[in-house]
Order: structure tokens, then C-alpha cells, then sequence
């Protein structure tokens, strides 16, 4: 019970409760409600403030996660729109093409005859048509760019007629719009051919038809009816190119190049035409289709049976029928064949439903007259009718199939997956689809003039659970593969997110660095704890934990600007330094050995610390002076070594087995006859004793050396070697360097927690042990360093979640190259680095920075996880030391 | 009685008892680490604090009899290449393999950027002729291009040009001293005043345009502040006018004033005499002028603003955009942390909430840094931040106001950041306030709110300032994070100044940690702005340590004062 204190009492303040003689004084029991309320007002806000802890951090969790969520859910559609369109008379003769323009207004159907029929696609309203003049016969073959809606028609005579059928759009303000509109929706309004939609912001927008035919190309004399066309525009204003590729009824390929060049005074084109007669394919069957690459250097000629002809034009003078493949299985027949965008990915429909990608790579086996050959990267889900139509998407490698029972899937060739199963919509075999220009509409019309229209939103196409963590085959690789690629300078370019390089970088930079901070941090913080003087520590211990609050920043620059030209022009010294430091360290253990014990008694403490400084900086010194010689004794120039063409693999090979041999060497002589040394050596005097020490010391390692070198050369010249693994080509911002840097950052917050941890070991259980005769040395091994075990592993634990995190040193001296190889003197890019540098330029929402966020989500669970563990490590050690 | 041998203690102790080998690799091990440390610390001392020096000119004869004159910055040994070493002298190439194939290096920073398109040189040992110091050659500092090393060929002081003797140094220096004056008044009214009246028409546009959108374009409202803006921007505009030609009567009387150098070669430069900042005769320095340079650098780098894609001038915006930030972010925290420590330390009962608590703690401090920076560009900027645009600033969108990275988000950023620090100081104060005070005021009958306020607090002050300054040490140098939510390059407005409403916490801001990644990383020559780097660095350190050694202190004295109060 609270209560007030400042109450004022009266003056007879003796008077105890039961005491007699003395009126008793009540005394106010109640507390100002004031009191008590702000007493549980702050109750209640600190208890909340205390657990808003617990809420940031799944907070933060939570929001990255439904950042990242979206990446994985394919696409969704709207309801279809369905309705029945204007049936058109059969001297029309077949639908040729469908397109729609890019805010889903307009739709444009091509008829044989040049008959274009235009209608309104949200309503399927009819707005006009315009009949192309195309002389008498209607068109035998046809073609439509992707871009831009450049249009070629082939006929019975060998004519072409080339022209654009497409959409044009402008922006207008709302008081420009003619009299007299008929509404068509609420947005929507026709004045009989253009439509204008309302925008907010007071404008218009307009979009109309454009329909334009250029005058007849004659036919060549002699020429024969036209199977199948292909056409491609591309160039400059100034230079456009035209090329296309024609196949007559008796097999004959004729590709056709014009380049155009502009007078700029006149403004004038003058076109040049080549014409090249591709070699005829022996016993052709029926053509399906032809295709053309977008720099007219390849041209695809397939059969009806799924017979696939490449040529190779990349020299005119002499095309070649470079590879002639099947598509299919036996017993299928091709129903639809087109590009995808960039044109060098085929998609093949087949009639039993199947769907495959194909494109060509580059393999040694090829057996193709150009070293290459197609293959079909992706086999997709089959679609379970046969596919009639294909239509592409405009900006990803995301394609729409149409099969024979009306239903539509909208795929991805890259990631394999189904976007969207969309049915019901037209519910006969599918004449004609259209995947409107931003991924964002699906038009599809059935033979019996169905028509069905969805809004779809597709905004993550190219990624899954299998793109992300998986290897993926990307268009020209030669082979699946994590790939991290998420920008480059042409449009055509697919982003390659592949988180596994990153997270591969992440564990390689921590893994080198923790090779380097663990032992050093460890060590030093035993022998802070347990063998200086307290005076000596509480000086050190401040030092180190100043280091901890370094900025990275600060060290990446030092990494990167000037340890990385040093480390590169002395890494002989560094590899020296490896060895001679630690060498140096025990060869002058066993010479202090030697010294009568009084002295050594007298000069524990500080003087041995200097001795041990001394030791540390003499053995640097001699790596600095020695390495050259070293460099040219081992490996001649270790550089041009490295890059594999000098030497063989011994050397370093002989360098990394060194260690272990010595150990090796050592475990085996204490196993042998160990114990009869020891004992020999516990019978003699402390510094003859020592000197005994000492030369078994040297012996062994004499023979570990000897064991290493001859180990070394069997391995080598069994063909073992670590360049191209473990070590190859060297970059000058590389791994050791990061390793280096990063070390630096880790080895202080390591020390000073295994520090803590061992000098929270209760300090009757040292007496005990010292009380027992164990040397201070024997405490701290068998009595100390166990009892602190968990928090010297939640150090490293620690230390771990800070290497995995750091983010300048490893965007400063990691020369940040997303590959995926163990090689130390090589470069990599980490998760975090990743973020730091592609997060400022990412478009919010885009694919790139859903997936960065993911990369910050991985980051956050791997240190979550190592966190969680070091803390529920820590504070099991905490319970123990306490009840010790 | 039985005779009683006396025990023989066996004197002699097996020596691996002692593991003396162990013992020196673990003393070796902390030697390496306090090695590495001072190594790190004294390079970077060295260089910072050496930078500013005037160093003397050399001329340097090259065996060819090329001629060039630089400041010698440093000397490396380094590894000619074959094709390098096939075109020495054969007695060279005998020394350089008796090295075992490295030769040394000198770099000369030449300037004259605008003259030679490099600003720096190395010069191999084998390369040089003859070296000397020439008196009359002079360090010029410029507003642009960099450096100049030559010296004046002739002046105009405004009154012609002058040669030879005709030109004295001290109407130089006084000539000089006025057109900096000049160039200064020039900046001030440009980016100052005309600034001003600038954002003053901007503000007036905008005041239309939400008009605009709250009204509607046709209202009756929008109409006649339509007017009003008319003839406020009319009356602006003359203002603008009249500063505008204040500024081109100074630039035209600016011009008058000229100099004209030349490098070693004799090779002419005709330059404003305002647009330099500084000049000063290298090799005929005393030390005493040679301080009086070196302070007058380090006083341009402490208040200047920086110039040449920040590789010169200073870095007083960065400071300020630090500290700014780092305030607020301790504002942004005490609270948080301080009640987070209330709880675990007065208010919970141990137990598994606790620990969750604990556990949170710890995942805040160990979650990389570069994660909240993700998390503040997407929460604070792109989520609260765009709604609050929606909300307040419709008529200045689609440009963003707080919709992007900005100073509030970087510190509540890095207050997210660095509230475990806070939290594991304040339990520390907290838990060093004996607890017999406490039941001292529980007793008197003081509530357990206001034994916290008026008891517990006070104590722990000590310790939760520490804790504050420890965060403020580690928010100041944290980047990571802050190259996403508002850190930039060059910003051109102080996030605090004289105009309404003072504070401007939308605006980005510069950063000492990430001006050193930007010159050292992003800047056309890393080697020009070395110096610079090495600077900051010292700079950011000093601060971050000073912020350290206080907050240690105060520890320290924290328990010395409450070592006597246990009972």
C-alpha cells in the first residue's frame, strides 16, 4: 500500500497505536488519487515502453518481409470482360494478327485481305475499320514487329507489301477534345475512330489508329508464292535498317538486308538492298515458320514436324545451314513457334500442350559448322491442349499461350513458372492473343469471334523461390547458374538475381576474417585475463574497446587505399610473416625456458609482455627483409605464380601442410614415447631441463618440414594443386585484404567479450585450483577457460553476427565482383555491400528492390539466429557462473 | 616414536606445467592486436596531422632534361615491371636486381591540373637528373583546377600590368587580401541573398498551388491569391533584379584584378587574382610562416565549404550534418532507451519475458547496420515519409519532402540503432543505485514512480549521460546505413539556418564518415584527395574518442562516487 508521505502529522507524535493515555491519532490513509494514478499511468507506460523492444524487432522483421512477400506471388487478373465481337465476312479472308496499344483502349485485327478491324477493348465496342488496299489476292504470309508495329505482307506472287499497323497516343489538354464524343465507359470516349481518356490533372489522352501501307514491291521475276515472312526494323533515325527473310512455296530462303542512309541537307534516304539466297534444305516438309534475328545474322526455318533449320548469315557472302534439330518429340506436331523479346529465345508450342524455350549456346561439342547449338533450356509446364498462339511480352521474358480449348497461361520463360491460368474467359480454340505492351492486359479472341479481356498485374514475373536460391539458365549461358546481374546498359538486358553469390561472399569474407580474428581475439583474452597484472589490464582493455568503436568507414578507407597497394606488393612478406611470427614467438618461449627460474620469476609481468612485443615486432621486421628472398626461393615471382603458368603447386602446398605436420608430428612422438621423455625431463634441472625442451622442439620440427616437403611433392606430383582453388589470379582489392580489414573490426568486440567472460569466473575456484599446486597456467586451461566456455562461444557467436553485417570495409576493399570462387586473392561481393551500393539507384517496388530487401531479410535472420543462440548461450553461462 | 622421514618435495615441476610456448603465442597474440591498433592509430595521426604542412617545392631534372616542380608527398618501394626496367640504365637495372627487383618511388603533386590533366607524378630513382629548391617558386591555391606550382610573372593590380620589381609583394598580399573580400561579398549575396529572395518566390508558388488544390483552380480563393502572388512575385523580381546587378558590378570590378603565373616550364596561366586562396613562397617559408599556412589551412578546413568535388576547401557542413543528426538522434533515443532499462531493471519480474526482452536487446545491437538503413529507406522514408507528403505538402509533389531519406529518418534511424547501447548503460547506472535507497523512500511512503523520479533517476543520470554519449560515439560513426536514408555527396543547404521554420529535418544532409568514403571512393583522382581523407579521418576519430574517453570518464567517476554509498 502507497502512501503519503508528506502527510502532516500533529504535534503529539507518540502516540502509538495502543498505547494508553493518548488520544490515538488517525492518520490519513488514503493517497492523493493523483499520486496513484500517475504511480499506474507510469506502470503501465514503461511496462509497454520496456516490451516495445520485442515489438520493434519483429517490427522490422514483419516490414521487410512484406516488402519481400509480393516477389513470390506470380500475377493476378481481374475478372474477365467477355462479349461477342461483330462477325466479319469470310472474303476476308483469316485473322492475321491482334494488337492492342499500351493502356489497354484499342484493339486492331489484321484479316488476310488488309482488312483491319478496330474496336474498343474494355467494352468490345466497334469503332471502324479501314480496308488496306492489297491489290486482288489476299496476303499469304505476314509479319509484325514487336515494337513499333511495323507490318509485312506476302502474297501468291512473290509481291511484298510492307506498311505499320499500330497505335498512336498523345497527351492532350481537356479542352482540346472535339464536339460531339460518344461516351464508350466512364473513362472512355470515341469520336468514331480515336478514342480520348480522361487523366487526372485536367488532360487527355488520346489514342488512335494508324494504319499507313507503303507502295508494292514488285516480285522478282520468276518468284513463287510467299509460305512465311519475317521482319525486323531497326537503326537510327538517320540510318534505319530493314531486314527480312522470306520463304517461298518450294522451300527457297531469300534473306533481304536494306540499310537507308539520310542526306542531312535533303533529308533524303537512299536505300541499299542485299539480297542473299540462303542454301536450300534437302526434302523440306511443310514450313511452319521463319524467324529473324534482331541484327539479321541468324534466320530459324521450321517444319510442321518440329524440323529446326539455323542458319548462321553472320557472313553474307557465305551463309551456312549451321544446325538442323527437332523441337519435338516424335508424333507432335509444331502449332506455334515465335520469339521472345530480343529475339534470341524461340518459344515452341507443340499440338499435345507442351512448351519448351530454346536458344543456342555456345558448347565445345557443338558438332555445328559455328560452335554452337540449340538447346532447349526450358521445358515448361505443358498446357494439356494444343498451344495455337504465342504472344510475347514487350519488356520481360514473359510470353502468353493460347491453346485449343480457350484457356490462356501467361509463363515466364526464365524462372519456368505459370504466372497466370486464365479460363472461362473464350471457350473455343483461341484465334488470336495479345499481351498489351506493359504486361499489364490479355486480349484473346476465339474462331467463333469470343472475345475476353483481363487487367492483369504482373509486376514480379522473373522471380521465385528457384530463381533466387537456385541455378538458373539464363539466355546465352552456356548453363544454369547463379548469377547475380541486376543492371546493364541495353533494354534487352534481363536482371539475373541470384542470391547465392551474395550470401556465398557474405560467408567467404566472414569465414577469412574470423580465420584471422578468432585466434588472435581469443588468445589475447586469456592472457589478459589470466597472466598480466590488473593495473596492466584495466590500461589494455580500454585500448581494445576503443578500437571497437572505430568507424568501419575509417577502416575499409585505410583497407582499401593503403593497406591493398602494400599487401600487393609484399604479399611474400605477409606469407612469411605467417610463419615467422608465431615460429619466432615459441622459439623465444623455450629460450626463456633456459633462464634459471629466479630471473624468470623476477621478469614475469611486464618485461615478459615487452619481451613478447619485442618478439612480435623482430618477426615482422624479418618478414619484411626476408620475404623477397624467401618469394624467389619458393615460388620465383609468387604473383606469376599464382596465375598458374610457373612452377607447380608444391610450394604452397608445402606451406599449408607445415602446420599440420608439426602437429601431426608432435601428437605422434607424445603418443610414442612421450611419457619417457617427460619424465627424463622432470628429472633434470629446470635449464638443462629447458634445453632438452627446446631440441626435441627444434627436432620436430625439423621434421615436420622435411615430412611437409616430401608430402608436398608426392601431392604435386599427383597432380594436386591450390591454384584454381584455394588460391589463383591476384586482384588487388581481394579477399585477404577484406579479411584483413574486417578482422580488425571483429577481433576487438571477440576480445572483450571472452574478457568479460572469463573474468566472471568466480575467483575461489582460481584459489582452489592454485590451492591445489596447479600452476596458474593449468588453471587457466582446465579450470577457467571451461567454466567460461559459453560466453568465450558467445563471443565468437557475436563476432560472427558483426563480420557477417559489416558493410564499408567489404564495399571498400572488396572490389565488390558478385563471383562465387574460394580463391583468397580474389575478389567478392557481400549481402550487405550489395545493398549499400544498389539500394540508392533501385526503383521502389521494382524486382531489384524487393530483392535487395530480401538480401537484408537473409541478413537478418542469419544474424538473428547467431544473436538468439549467443545470447540464450550467455545467459545459461550467466545462471552458472552465479550459482558457482 | 618412529623416526619420521621429512617429506622431499620434489622441487623440479614438469615444464609443460607452465605451457610457456602457449603462454608467448597468447602474449603474442595480444601484442599483435595492441600493435595493429597503435600502427592504425599513428598512421592515421601521422597523416592527418602532417597534411596541412607546407611542404617545400622541389624541382626535379629528369635524366631526359625534362623539367618539373612539385611538393613531394611520399616515397614507396615498388617493383618496376620488365618492359619498365628494359628502358634504365644498365647500372640501374644491376642496383634494382641487388634489391631483389624493387626500386624506389617518389610522388610530386605538380598540380596544374588544368595544364598538364594530372596532378600528380611518380618519379622512379632511376628517372632523376638533379633535384633543387628554387626560392622563387610558389604554391598557389585556387577555387578551381586544383593547385598551381610555378611562380608570378607579372600582376595587374587594377591599374595595368606590373613586372619584374614594379610588383611588390606586400601590394600583392594587400591586393589579394581585398579581392577575397570581394569574392567573399560576391558568394554571400549570391547564395545568401539572392537565395533568399529566390526561395521566397518559390514559397509563393507554392502557397498558389496548394491554394490551387484545396480550392480548385476555378475558387474564388484561388483567384485572388493568384493576384496577390502576381504582385508579390513582380516585386520580388525587382529585388532579384537589383542584388543581380549589385553582384555583376562586383564580378565586373572582380575582373580588373588580375595575375598571371607560370609553371616550371614557363608555361602561362592568366588567372583571377580573387580565385586564388591562397599563395605562399614554398622554399623561402620560415616555420613561423609555415605555422601560420598550416593554421590558416586547418581553420579553412574546420569553417569552409568544400570545393572540387569536395577533395578541397572544408568540411564545416559535414560537422554540422553530423552533429545535427546526432542530437536529434539522442533526443530520438534517451527516451526509448531509458524507459526499455526502467522496465528490465525496476519494473519486471525475472522470467521468460525478461529474457525475450534480453534477447530483442541483443538482436537490436547485433542486427548489421545496414539492415535498418534498408528498413529506414522503406518505413520512415517511403512509408510514414510519403504519407505525411500526401497529408502536408501536396502542392510540392511529386516531388518528395519527407518522402525521401532526410535528417529525421537518418536519426531515428540510427536511434533504432543505437538503443541497446543506451539500454545496457542504463541498467548499469541502474542497477549501481543501492537498493537501500530505494527502500529508504518505499518507506517513507513514497511511491515506486516517485522513488524512480526523485531517487532512483538522479543517481543514474551519470550513467544514462554515459550511456547517450556512447551512442552519440557510435551513431556519429555508423555510414552504412546512412548512404540510404539521407546522407549525400554535397548538400546545398544546412539542415538548420535562419529561415522558418529553422529546422529543417526533410533535408538531406553531409556526414564525416560517408565525406570520407565519397573522396576516397567516388572522387576523379583518389591520390587529390588523399590529404583530404586522412583530415576527416583524424577528425571523425578525434570526436568519436573524445566522446568515448568522456563517456569512461564519467563511468569511472560513476563508480567511485556510489563505491562508498553501498550500505
Amino acid at each position: 500500500m502507497v502512501e503519503r508521505a508528506d502527510a502532516a502529522l500533529p504535534p503529539d507524535r507518540g502516540g502509538r497505536p495502543g498505547a494508553p493515555a493518548a488520544t490515538p491519532y488517525v492518520r490519513p490513509k488514503a493517497t492523493p488519487r493523483r499520486v496513484i494514478w500517475i504511480d499506474r499511468l507510469a506502470d503501465w507506460t514503461i511496462s509497454l515502453g520496456g516490451l516495445a523492444v520485442i515489438v520493434a524487432v519483429f517490427a522490422i522483421m514483419a516490414f521487410l518481409v512484406q516488402v519481400v512477400v509480393p516477389l513470390f506471388v506470380g500475377a493476378s487478373a481481374s475478372a474477365p470482360t467477355r462479349y461477342a465481337l461483330p462477325p466479319i465476312p469470310a472474303q476476308h479472308g483469316r485473322l492475321l494478327d491482334l494488337a492492342t496499344d499500351e493502356y489497354g483502349t484499342l484493339g486492331l485485327e489484321v484479316y488476310a485481305s488488309g482488312f483491319v478491324e478496330i474496336f474498343h477493348v474494355p467494352t468490345g465496342q466497334r469503332l471502324s475499320a479501314s480496308a488496306l488496299d492489297l491489290g486482288a489476292a489476299p496476303a499469304t504470309a505476314f509479319s509484325r514487329t514487336l515494337a513499333d508495329g511495323h507490318v509485312v505482307f506476302g502474297f501468291p506472287d512473290g509481291s511484298l507489301r510492307f506498311g505499320r499497323i499500330t497505335t498512336g497516343i498523345e497527351v492532350l489538354p481537356a479542352d482540346a477534345a472535339p464536339a460531339g464524343l460518344a461516351r464508350l465507359s466512364d473513362r472512355d470516349a470515341t469520336d468514331g475512330s480515336a478514342v480520348y481518356s480522361a487523366l487526372t490533372g485536367a488532360q487527355l489522352r488520346r489514342v488512335a489508329p494508324i494504319v499507313e501501307l507503303a507502295p508494292p514491291e514488285p516480285a522478282a521475276p520468276g518468284a513463287r508464292a510467299i509460305a512465311a515472312l519475317d521482319l525486323r526494323v531497326g537503326g537510327s533515325v538517320e540510318r534505319p535498317t530493314r531486314a527480312y527473310v522470306t520463304v517461298d512455296e518450294a522451300g527457297a530462303v531469300v534473306l533481304h538486308r536494306s540499310d537507308s542512309r539520310m542526306n542531312l541537307l535533303t533529308r533524303q534516304l537512299t536505300t541499299s538492298v542485299s539480297r542473299v539466297e540462303l542454301p536450300a534444305v534437302p526434302g523440306l516438309g511443310q514450313v511452319a515458320g521463319v524467324l529473324l534475328t534482331q541484327l539479321a545474322d541468324e534466320v530459324y526455318l521450321a517444319e510442321h514436324d518440329g524440323t529446326l533449320h539455323r542458319y548462321d548469315v553472320r557472313d553474307a557472302a557465305h551463309p551456312a545451314l549451321a544446325e538442323t534439330t527437332d523441337l519435338l518429340p516424335g508424333g507432335t506436331e509444331l502449332t506455334s513457334l515465335g520469339f521472345l523479346i530480343g529475339e534470341q529465345s524461340l518459344v515452341a508450342g507443340a499440338s499435345d500442350g507442351s512448351v519448351g524455350v530454346w536458344f543456342r549456346v555456345a558448347r565445345a561439342d557443338a558438332g555445328t559448322t559455328d560452335g554452337r547449338a540449340m538447346v532447349r533450356a526450358h521445358a515448361l509446364e505443358p498446357q494439356g491442349a494444343a498451344v495455337l498462339r504465342i504472344a510475347p511480352s514487350q519488356r520481360s521474358k514473359s510470353f502468353l499461350t493460347g491453346d485449343a480449348t480457350g484457356s490462356l497461361w501467361l509463363r515466364h520463360a526464365t524462372s519456368e513458372q505459370v504466372l497466370l491460368r486464365l479460363s472461362g474467359g473464350v471457350s473455343g480454340a483461341v484465334a488470336a492473343v495479345s499481351l498489351s505492351p506493359r504486361d499489364d492486359g490479355v486480349l484473346a479472341i476465339d474462331e467463333t469471334r469470343r472475345a475476353a479481356h483481363w487487367r492483369v498485374d504482373s509486376p514480379h514475373p522473373e522471380t521465385t523461390l528457384g530463381t533466387i536460391f537456385g541455378k538458373v539458365w539464363y539466355e546465352g549461358y552456356p548453363e544454369p547458374t547463379y548469377t547475380w546481374q541486376s543492371s546493364s546498359g541495353t533494354d534487352l538486358f534481363e536482371p539475373k538475381l541470384s542470391l547465392v553469390p551474395l550470401i556465398f561472399g557474405t560467408l567467404k569474407a566472414t569465414f577469412y576474417s574470423l580465420l584471422f580474428a578468432i585466434p588472435i581475439a581469443l588468445m589475447a583474452a586469456i592472457y589478459t585475463s589470466e597472466f598480466v597484472h590488473p593495473r596492466v589490464r584495466t590500461a589494455l582493455k580500454p585500448t581494445m574497446e576503443m578500437m571497437a568503436s572505430l568507424p568501419s568507414v575509417v577502416l575499409g578507407f585505410i583497407a582499401a587505399l593503403v593497406l591493398a597497394p602494400i599487401v600487393e606488393s609484399r604479399i611474400a612478406s605477409l606469407l612469411l610473416a605467417f610463419l615467422a611470427v608465431p615460429l619466432a614467438l615459441f622459439g623465444s618461449a623455450y629460450l626463456w625456458q633456459l633462464l634459471p627460474q629466479p630471473l624468470a620469476l623476477r621478469l614475469e609481468g611486464v618485461p615478459k609482455l615487452a619481451v613478447m612485443f619485442a618478439v612480435v615486432g623482430v618477426g615482422a621486421a624479418f618478414s619484411l627483409a626476408f620475404g623477397p628472398a624467401f618469394e624467389r626461393a619458393l615460388f620465383g615471382d609468387f604473383r606469376q605464380w599464382l596465375t598458374g603458368s610457373s612452377g607447380s603447386g608444391a610450394p604452397l602446398l608445402f606451406l599449408l601442410l607445415a602446420p599440420l605436420c608439426f602437429l601431426a608430428l608432435a601428437v605422434a612422438v607424445g603418443r610414442g614415447f612421450g611419457a619417457v621423455l617427460r619424465d627424463r625431463i622432470r628429472r633434470l634441472e629446470r635449464t638443462r631441463a629447458g634445453a632438452l625442451d627446446g631440441a626435441l622442439w627444434l627436432a620436430l620440427l625439423a621434421g615436420a618440414l622435411l615430412l611437409s616437403g616430401a608430402l608436398a611433392s608426392a601431392l604435386a606430383a599427383l597432380g594436386v594443386d591450390p591454384r584454381g582453388g584455394l588460391v589463383g589470379t591476384y586482384v588487388q582489392r581481394n579477399t585477404l585484404v577484406v579479411g584483413f580489414a574486417m578482422g580488425f573490426a571483429v577481433i576487438p568486440i571477440i576480445y572483450t567479450i571472452a574478457e568479460d567472460a572469463m573474468s566472471a569466473v568466480p575467483n575461489h575456484l582460481r584459489a582452489a585450483s592454485l590451492g591445489c599446486g596447479a600452476t596458474t597456467w593449468q588453471t587457466a586451461v582446465h579450470v577457467v577457460l571451461p567454466t567460461a566456455m559459453s560466453g568465450v562461444f558467445a563471443a565468437i557467436m557475436i563476432g560472427m553476427g558483426r563480420a557477417v553485417g559489416e558493410t564499408m570495409i567489404v564495399v571498400m576493399a572488396a572490389g565488390n565482383t558478385p563471383i562465387m570462387d574460394w580463391n583468397v586473392f580474389n575478389g567478392l561481393r557481400a549481402l550487405s555491400a550489395n545493398i549499400a551500393v544498389e539500394l540508392p539507384e533501385a526503383v521502389k517496388d521494382g524486382s531489384l528492390y524487393r530483392m535487395l530487401f530480401l538480401a537484408a531479410l537473409v541478413l537478418f535472420v542469419m544474424t538473428f539466429l547467431v544473436n538468439t543462440l549467443a545470447e540464450l548461450v550467455r545467459q545459461r553461462f550467466r545462471k552458472r557462473a552465479a550459482e558457482l | 616414536m618412529a623416526s619420521v622421514t621429512p617429506l622431499r618435495r620434489e622441487r623440479r615441476a614438469d615444464l609443460r606445467a607452465y605451457g610457456e610456448p602457449w603462454r608467448f603465442a597468447m602474449g603474442g597474440a595480444l601484442a599483435v592486436g595492441v600493435l595493429l591498433i597503435a600502427g592504425f592509430l599513428l598512421l592515421v595521426a601521422w597523416n592527418g596531422v602532417s597534411t596541412f604542412w607546407p611542404g617545400p617545392i622541389a624541382q626535379v631534372t629528369l635524366a631526359d632534361g625534362t623539367l618539373l616542380a612539385g611538393e613531394p608527398t611520399r616515397s614507396e618501394s615498388y617493383r618496376p615491371s620488365q618492359e619498365l626496367l628494359a628502358g634504365t640504365p644498365p647500372e640501374w637495372r644491376e642496383r634494382i636486381a641487388a634489391q631483389d627487383g624493387f626500386a624506389s618511388r617518389q610522388l610530386y603533386r605538380t598540380g596544374n591540373y588544368d595544364l598538364y590533366n594530372e596532378d600528380f607524378r611518380w618519379v622512379s630513382e632511376y628517372e632523376v637528373g638533379s633535384v633543387s629548391y628554387p626560392a622563387e617558386l610558389q604554391f598557389f591555391e585556387r577555387v578551381e583546377w586544383g593547385p598551381f606550382v610555378g611562380r608570378i610573372l607579372r600582376a595587374d593590380l587594377g591599374g595595368g600590368p606590373l613586372e619584374g620589381a614594379a610588383l611588390e609583394e606586400g601590394a600583392l598580399r594587400e591586393a589579394h587580401a581585398r579581392a577575397r573580400e570581394r569574392w567573399r561579398e560576391i558568394r554571400r549575396l549570391e547564395r545568401g541573398e539572392i537565395g533568399d529572395v529566390n526561395r521566397e518566390m518559390e514559397a509563393e508558388r507554392l502557397a498558389l498551388r496548394r491554394a490551387a488544390l484545396r480550392f480548385g483552380p476555378e475558387s474564388e480563393e484561388h483567384r485572388a491569391l493568384a493576384l496577390r502572388v502576381e504582385a508579390d512575385l513582380a516585386a520580388l523580381q525587382a529585388q532579384y533584379d537589383a542584388l543581380a546587378a549589385r553582384a555583376a558590378a562586383l564580378r565586373a570590378e572582380d575582373q580588373r584584378f588580375r595575375v598571371t603565373l607560370a609553371d616550371v616550364n614557363g608555361r602561362e596561366k592568366e588567372q583571377l587574382l580573387s580565385d586564388l586562396t591562397r599563395f605562399y613562397p614554398a622554399n623561402r617559408l620560415s616555420a613561423w610562416d609555415g605555422l601560420g599556412v598550416y593554421l590558416s589551412r586547418w581553420g579553412e578546413f574546420l569553417t569552409d565549404e568544400p570545393r572540387e568535388a569536395n577533395t578541397e576547401g572544408g568540411v564545416l557542413p559535414a560537422i554540422f550534418g553530423t552533429a545535427a543528426m546526432t542530437l536529434l538522434m539522442v533526443v530520438a533515443v534517451a527516451p526509448f532507451g531509458v524507459v526499455t532499462a526502467l522496465y528490465l531493471r525496476e519494473y519486471a519480474r525475472q522470467g521468460r519475458l525478461v529474457s525475450i526482452v534480453r534477447i530483442s536487446v541483443n538482436n537490436l545491437a547485433g542486427v548489421p547496420s545496414i539492415v535498418y538503413g534498408v528498413f529506414g529507406l522503406g518505413f520512415f522514408a517511403y512509408t510514414v515519409g510519403a504519407r505525411i507528403d500526401e497529408l502536408f505538402y501536396p502542392e510540392r509533389l511529386p516531388s518528395p519532402t519527407f518522402g525521401t531519406g532526410g535528417l529525421l529518418w537518418a536519426s531515428l534511424t540510427l536511434a533504432l540503432l543505437t538503443v541497446p547501447v543506451v539500454i545496457v548503460a542504463t541498467e548499469e547506472a541502474l542497477a549501481a543505485v543501492p537498493r537501500s535507497v530505494r527502500e529508504g523512500s518505499l518507506a517513507c511512503g513514497a511511491s515506486k514512480w516517485q522513488t524512480i523520479r526523485r531517487i532512483v533517476l538522479p543517481q543514474a543520470l551519470p550513467g544514462i549521460m554515459t550511456g547517450l554519449i556512447l551512442a552519440m560515439a557510435r551513431g556519429a560513426g555508423e555510414v552504412a546505413p546512412l548512404m540510404l536514408v539521407g546522407v549525400v555527396k554535397l548538400a546545398p543547404e544546412l539542415p538548420v539556418d535562419g529561415v522558418f521554420p529553422f529546422l529543417h529535418f526533410e533535408r538531406s544532409f553531409m556526414h564525416l564518415g560517408f565525406h570520407i568514403y565519397d573522396v576516397g571512393f567516388q572522387s576523379r583522382n583518389s591520390e587529390a584527395g588523399k590529404p583530404m581523407v586522412y583530415v576527416t579521418t583524424l577528425l571523425l576519430i578525434t570526436l568519436i574518442a573524445l566522446m568515448n574517453a568522456t563517456a569512461i570518464f564519467v563511468r569511472a567517476r560513476l563508480k567511485r562516487r556510489f563505491a562508498g554509498s553501498q550500505f
